[in-house]
């Protein structure tokens, strides 16, 4: 589809700009909703708490989606133009993971731990946004589209197996002291958040994979080598996340696979915040 | 003149806190005997609906009557002749409740609070079942459809909105909830069952009401063993143990034993063989079958029965802490359905009304006509025909206040109102 071109100081192009932060608020806003009943149906155990939940969040994925589209026909491209855009579509993918875990495998109770991160995400990017016009013609393209949705995935669904595991944690903690609270009554059983959690390993690391792929001939033929910082720590993230899956088959189970899920995650959250910021050369963003 | 039935909500019942076991027993009705019972209280007129509750914690007779049974002795009567009991034992035994009061009792059955062990499900059930054999035999039509419909619905509310059966509260339920925090689908799962004896016969029909179908019994003597594993499993010798750990997802220890007889190296070398899956030990013997050591390895998860009986205890007292939330998701619905059964009193009101009416206009004519000794036929109809419509006149407009009031409790107010200005009441029984 051809957008046409509204460049910054005519009327559609403010309009946009102006729409973005309300529709951003209001997504933001019924993301707060929905952890708030969350927290409450994970307290109480009242489905109808768990279902304003579910509303709230798609309204909210509604929403947000529709400030991400607004935004990408100002840059003509997907919204990445810099890290708050980034942050802002990777905060609408989580959500968006944690509604198909919720659609899939009828799994709530997740809900109220990662909602947090998306709004933290999604508040820090709406915090930190300027206003910038359309992107140099290297960051546009259909494959430069698919190298970050595909990145932004990965980050995704990578965060939500680091939830996971965290939670597996936490019910292993519970049954082997006996604390057998309300979150211990709500949380799925160890086997359910084991194999949920590999299930959003494999997924992430197809993403990354694709994504990398993609990024290793865009450098090629942009930049004219492969070689960066950020490249480096993606294949290092991708490498561990691929040892953690192929441990399970060994035998590395339950909660040593549980542990590398978090390792995997904090080499992640370096690669997408340290890196990104202060050490990639070519890899940032303009 | 005959006085119009007011329709009244009785229950006469006999439980655990009011009648002993034997006696209990004795007055259990099966589902046929409800329905031939059910049958025979309505052809004595005794009940115009009926719905007969009867577990092994209770017998209980719901009805709407139809004849001036104001404390249900009739219907411990009744009972007394059906079972061949005597009829003083069950009237002292029995608790007799009237209109709201027999309503609440019901809700608070359906939600458990009236159980002996707090909140169970089993209760909800048993009333629905019972329904169902009244509903099959004609016998609960509108007002107890309506009212169990509402027990229903309590149960359900109280279930799903308060923690009075969320959690559960004896040994077994424990156990198996645990196991179901492991391993959440528990029939795909292999069950090894050290001990043949009460403890391991209850965990034993326990798993295999949850489907489960790979279940090992192992015991001292093999015999009983196999005794147990002919409701579907294998048994195996004690000896053998050791070889089934590393295949087992759940071990459950109910022996008798004076020493630990699983131990930790056997444990820690079968879950090396596991690579990482969990296993769940259930320790429920005393003094304990497992050795304490169990606990600290990687992927093992032991529970004795100490734990259990914490856990259990910890649920029970949750459950207790929510009995006021119970109460008043009943005293809502109850009020809700007494709004609904009051609004059922303005119908036989206005026609008692209207009875009332008609017999004065009846009185006054007769009189009038004596009185009148050469009047025409035309004029007597024209007289009737005056008197008739100056009833009709003057009861109009109460009729329309008593049917056109949107809010039910208001109507039931008025219909009262209206019973005792024209004293209504008095005639019952005249």
């Amino acid at each position: 589809m051809h957008l046409h071109r509204q460049p910054p100081g005519t009327p559609g192009y403010d309009l946009h700009v102006q729409v973005i932060p309300v529709l951003s608020l209001s997504g933001l806003v019924l993301y707060a909703l929905a952890e708030a009943y969350a927290v409450a149906a994970l307290r109480t155990n009242r489905p109808k708490f768990d279902r304003a939940a579910a509303w709230c969040l798609g309204a909210g994925l509604i929403v947000h989606f529709a400030a991400l589209e607004v935004r990408g026909r100002i840059l003509h491209s997907v919204p990445y133009r810099d890290l708050p855009d980034s942050m802002s579509l990777f905060a609408w993918m989580l959500a968006a993971s944690y509604a198909f875990l919720l659609l899939r495998h009828r799994e709530s109770s997740t809900g109220a731990f990662l909602l947090p991160v998306v709004i933290l995400f999604d508040a820090v990017a709406l915090a930190t946004r300027d206003r910038q016009g359309p992107p140099t013609p290297e960051l546009r393209g259909s494959l430069f589209a698919l190298h970050v949705t595909m990145a932004i995935l990965g980050y995704a669904a990578l965060t939500l197996a680091f939830v996971l595991a965290v939670l597996y944690l936490v019910q292993m903690r519970q049954l082997r002291l006996h604390r057998m609270g309300v979150l211990f009554a709500r949380l799925p059983a160890l086997d359910v958040l084991d194999r949920l959690q590999r299930t959003s390993i494999t997924a992430g690391v197809c993403a990354l994979a694709v994504s990398a792929t993609i990024g290793l001939v865009r450098a090629r033929i942009y930049w004219g080598t492969i070689w960066d910082a950020k490249v480096l720590a993606t294949f290092v993230t991708i490498l561990i996340y691929l040892g953690a899956l192929a441990s399970t088959r060994l035998g590395w189970k339950g909660r040593r696979s549980a542990l590398l899920s978090i390792v995997g995650f904090a080499v992640l959250l370096f690669s997408y915040t340290v890196v990104n910021l202060f050490f990639t050369q070519e890899h940032v963003f303009r | 003149m005959s006085a119009v039935p007011q329709a009244e909500l009785l229950l006469v019942g006999w439980d655990f806190r009011t009648a002993p076991l034997d006696l209990r027993e004795r007055l259990a009705f099966t589902p046929d005997a409800i329905r031939a019972a059910l049958g025979n209280l309505r052809e004595e007129g005794l009940l115009a609906e009926g719905v007969i509750v009867s577990t092994c914690n209770r017998s209980e007779i719901y009805g709407v009557s139809s004849s001036e049974d104001g404390d249900g002795s009739r219907l411990s009567e009744f009972v007394a002749r059906f079972h061949g009991l005597p009829e003083p034992e069950l009237r002292r035994t029995s608790f007799r409740h009237s209109g709201a009061a027999a309503t609440r009792h019901l809700f608070r059955v359906a939600a458990g609070l009236e159980s002996l062990a707090l909140g169970e499900d089993q209760v909800l059930h048993q009333v629905r079942e019972a329904f169902q054999v009244a509903a099959g035999a004609g016998a609960a039509r509108s007002v107890l459809h309506r009212m169990f419909q509402k027990a229903f619905a309590v149960g359900k509310r109280v279930r799903t909105e308060t923690a009075l059966s969320s959690r559960p509260t004896s040994i077994p339920g424990v156990a198996l909830e645990l196991a179901q925090k492991v391993y959440e689908d528990l029939a795909s799962r292999r069950f090894l069952i050290l001990g043949a004896g009460e403890t391991a016969s209850i965990f034993y029909d326990l798993i295999l009401s949850r489907g489960a179908r790979r279940i090992e019994v192992a015991n001292r003597t093999l015999e009983r063993a196999q005794a147990l594993a002919a409701r579907g499993g294998t048994a195996r010798r004690l000896d053998e143990v050791p070889g089934l750990l590393a295949q087992s997802d759940i071990v459950v220890c109910a022996t008798g034993s004076p020493q630990p007889i699983l131990k930790a190296e056997n444990v820690a070398r079968a879950l090396d063989a596991r690579r990482g899956e969990p296993m769940l030990i259930l320790d429920l013997g005393v003094p304990r079958n497992a050795e304490a050591g169990i606990a600290k390895l990687e992927n093992a998860f032991l529970s004795a029965v100490d734990d259990l009986e914490q856990i259990a205890a910890r649920n029970r007292n949750e459950r207790e802490a929510d009995i006021p939330r119970a109460e008043a998701i009943i005293e809502e619905e109850l009020t809700e359905f007494a709004a609904w059964f009051g609004a059922l009193a303005v119908v036989p009101t206005l026609t008692e009304l209207r009875r009332r009416f008609d017999a004065v206009r009846e009185e006054a004519f007769d009189r009038a006509i004596a009185e009148m000794k050469d009047i025409t036929p035309a004029q007597r109809e024209r007289l009737q025909r005056v008197a008739r419509s100056l009833v009709n006149s003057l009861l109009h407009d109460p009729t329309e206040a008593l049917k056109s009031e949107p809010d039910p409790l208001l109507r039931v107010l008025r219909a009262e109102a209206v019973r005792q200005i024209f004293r209504l009441d008095d005639e019952r029984g005249g």
